[in-house]
């Protein structure tokens, strides 16, 4: 048995232990979007069009990893199509700051790793940079909008009758709960991944200037600054939508208690 | 969303709107001028012009593309030569890997800069992307502090805090001569995590049990992890094909993998931990075993979302290397296991991580909070 295989039955076995049903489906949620990340590069490689490809896999990924992640369909819906509108307006900042970036393809530091290889495959590598970074921002974007969505949905349940001024500010201020511990979670997940990258950077002593405007570090700060900004406007953004959708929440599950209450 | 830009929000944010411009403003005009500081010369572009025509390129796995050659004249803003023209040449491509193309306005590094009779030539030496980052930052900034207050300004203090430790422990690991790795690194996670905890959550029992919970949290993980490892001899994990490697692959693989975890299992103990003291505080009663189970099922709804995080987080980033390999005819199990192996190992350590942190964590604060009534 190869170690990926192992670690990932032992990671099955502790999701079902701790997590029973939910557990197994976030399992399968996490293999599904390792399947479709494989499948987008495939379709990239086979030269469909990569900005076609990131919304496809987009939209698939956040509905795999919120629709199976909670079974609340009150709390699921509205986080699906918050991050739906959050990932569009991503896509257009994306593509606009990786033209003036030009951080696509691989700098200096990957020639050691690119010998031997053909690099120009007349795909532009631009593109697939908009696609990499759409990406990784995603997971973070589907978290975001499930905790404002799920405590929000909570406030409704608690209070159906709330003004749609509080229930923002409510969304806030479960937004300033999560916003410091979200952004150590992406500061750490890309950082962590390039400790060799830094470890490299200082050992060459590298000066500042020549760090701030090389290829691969700019790319990596960009993504995590596109992460940050991409959880930022999530929080408002699932406040609002919850203001849009509160009276499907009521109509369908909360009718009695809505009649009770007026 | 729009009624939060109503006029008494604008004015009691007045002077930070204000304030944040202004910087904003001072920040992008320093970098677009700052060529002095800079040793290496720099030189605008003013002027290109196509030469010749595309040439057509293409390999042995029939890949096509097209190489465009570009005269460029531009203009030298700091050094020796400042304000005189130099004249530069470059290739581009259709797929762009290591090249661009340049348009009027760039700034460019160069080097070799030599004079030919009274003509200047140099090589193009990579493109100025310092005023793009500094933008970016500054509308996180932005949208940070007029977004979320207070909370982000901690938070924004926390990373900047933890990019410091990080910068520092970088420092040390190469005095070191990369010996001890892992050493600085546990001693590292377990710092990371009490600062960041400590600016989040503020000096409280609360932040103490959330950091215990983590840091136990995060090294079983590990332990389980170098079980599994040595129990299936790393069978499947290609450590040479770990990029940027400066010192010993393996351990510094393991440090990444344990900071890589690290926040997600940070973010996850303070939700539940943060549960389990409102739990406590509306119902003083509430039995040891109550507090276990709310923990755990705040836990398991979190947990998803937050592999899923790092997942995506780890494998976008072995993307455009694994559609490298597949262009040059490589095999998809060939590609999955030179590129993406580490990226999956690394995810799932971390998401045993994660999910190990449930039980420990809930027991942890059920049994702080749940002693106390008796």
């Amino acid at each position: 048995m190869t170690t990926i295989t192992a670690l990932g039955l032992v990671l099955m076995v502790l999701m079902i232990l701790v997590g029973g049903k939910q557990g197994w489906s976030a399992f399968l949620s996490l293999l599904l979007n390792f399947g479709f990340l494989y499948f987008a590069m495939v379709l990239i490689a086979f030269h469909v069009p990569p900005l076609f490809v990131t919304v496809v896999t987009g939209v698939i990924i956040l509905a795999i990893t919120i629709f199976m992640g909670e079974d609340d369909l009150r709390t699921t819906v509205t986080a699906f199509y918050s991050s739906l509108i959050v990932m569009a307006i991503l896509i257009v900042f994306i593509i606009l700051i990786e033209h003036w970036a030009q951080v696509q393809g691989f700098g200096t530091e990957d020639s050691d790793d690119l010998e031997g290889m053909s690099i120009l495959i007349g795909i532009s590598y631009l593109k697939v940079a908009v696609t990499v970074t759409c990406l990784s921002t995603l997971g973070a974007i589907a978290e975001a909008a499930m905790a404002i969505s799920s405590g929000l949905t909570e406030v409704l349940e608690n209070h159906p009758t709330i003004e749609n001024d509080r229930l923002i500010k409510s969304g806030m201020a479960i937004g300033r709960q999560i916003i410091g511990t979200t952004f150590n979670t992406l500061f750490f997940g890309v950082f962590g991944g390039f400790l060799a990258l830094f470890i490299w950077f200082a050992g060459l002593h590298y000066s500042l200037g020549t760090i701030m405007n090389n290829k691969i570090f700019v790319a990596e700060m960009l993504e995590i600054l596109i992460s940050f900004i991409g959880v930022l406007i999530t929080v408002p953004m699932t406040a609002w939508v919850m203001t849009r959708r509160r009276s499907h929440l009521v109509d369908r599950h909360d009718e009695s208690n809505y009649d009770k209450n007026n | 969303m729009f009624r939060l830009l109503n006029l008494s929000w604008l004015r009691a944010k007045r002077w930070l709107l204000v304030g944040l411009l202004i910087f904003g403003l001072v920040s992008v005009a320093f970098t677009m001028n700052n060529q002095r500081f800079y040793r290496r010369p720099i030189a605008r572009v003013v002027k290109t012009t196509p030469v010749g025509h595309p040439r057509r390129v293409s390999d042995q796995f029939q890949n096509i593309d097209h190489q465009y050659d570009q005269q460029i004249t531009a203009v030298m803003m700091n050094g020796r030569y400042r304000g005189q023209r130099v004249q530069l040449s470059n290739t581009y491509s259709d797929s762009r890997p290591m090249d661009q193309r340049y348009q009027v306005g760039n700034q460019v590094f160069l080097s070799q800069v030599r004079r030919h009779g009274k003509q200047l030539t140099a090589n193009i030496n990579g493109y100025k992307r310092d005023t793009v980052l500094v933008l970016v930052a500054w509308l996180v900034i932005f949208l940070l502090l007029v977004t979320m207050g207070k909370a982000g300004a901690w938070a924004l203090t926390s990373v900047v805090v933890n990019a410091l430790l990080f910068i520092l422990a970088v420092g040390l690991d190469l005095h070191n001569n990369g010996e001890h790795i892992m050493a600085i690194f546990s001693v590292l996670t377990i710092i990371f995590a009490f600062v960041s905890l400590l600016l989040v959550l503020g000096p409280s029992k609360k932040m103490l049990a959330t950091f215990s919970a983590t840091v136990i949290g995060t090294f079983t993980a590990l332990g389980v992890s170098l079980l599994v490892f040595s129990w299936t001899h790393e069978r499947g994990i290609y450590y040479e094909s770990m990029q940027y490697v400066t010192q010993v692959p393996r351990p510094l693989f393991l440090a990444e993998t344990l900071l890589g975890s690290l926040g997600a299992v940070m973010d996850e103990s303070s939700d539940i931990i943060a549960t389990l003291f409102e739990l406590k505080q509306l119902e003083p009663t509430v039995t040891p075993r109550q507090l276990f189970m709310s923990g755990r099922n705040v836990g398991k709804s979190i947990m998803g979302p937050l592999i899923n995080v790092l997942f995506l987080i780890f494998m976008a980033d072995t993307f455009t290397s694994s559609l490298l390999y597949i262009k040059n005819g490589n095999s998809w199990g060939y590609t999955f296991a030179m590129n993406m192996s580490l990226g999956t190992v690394q995810s799932l350590v971390s998401g045993i991580g994660i999910v190990l942190a449930v039980p420990l964590v809930s027991a942890f604060g059920a049994l702080l909070l749940g002693r106390r009534t008796k």
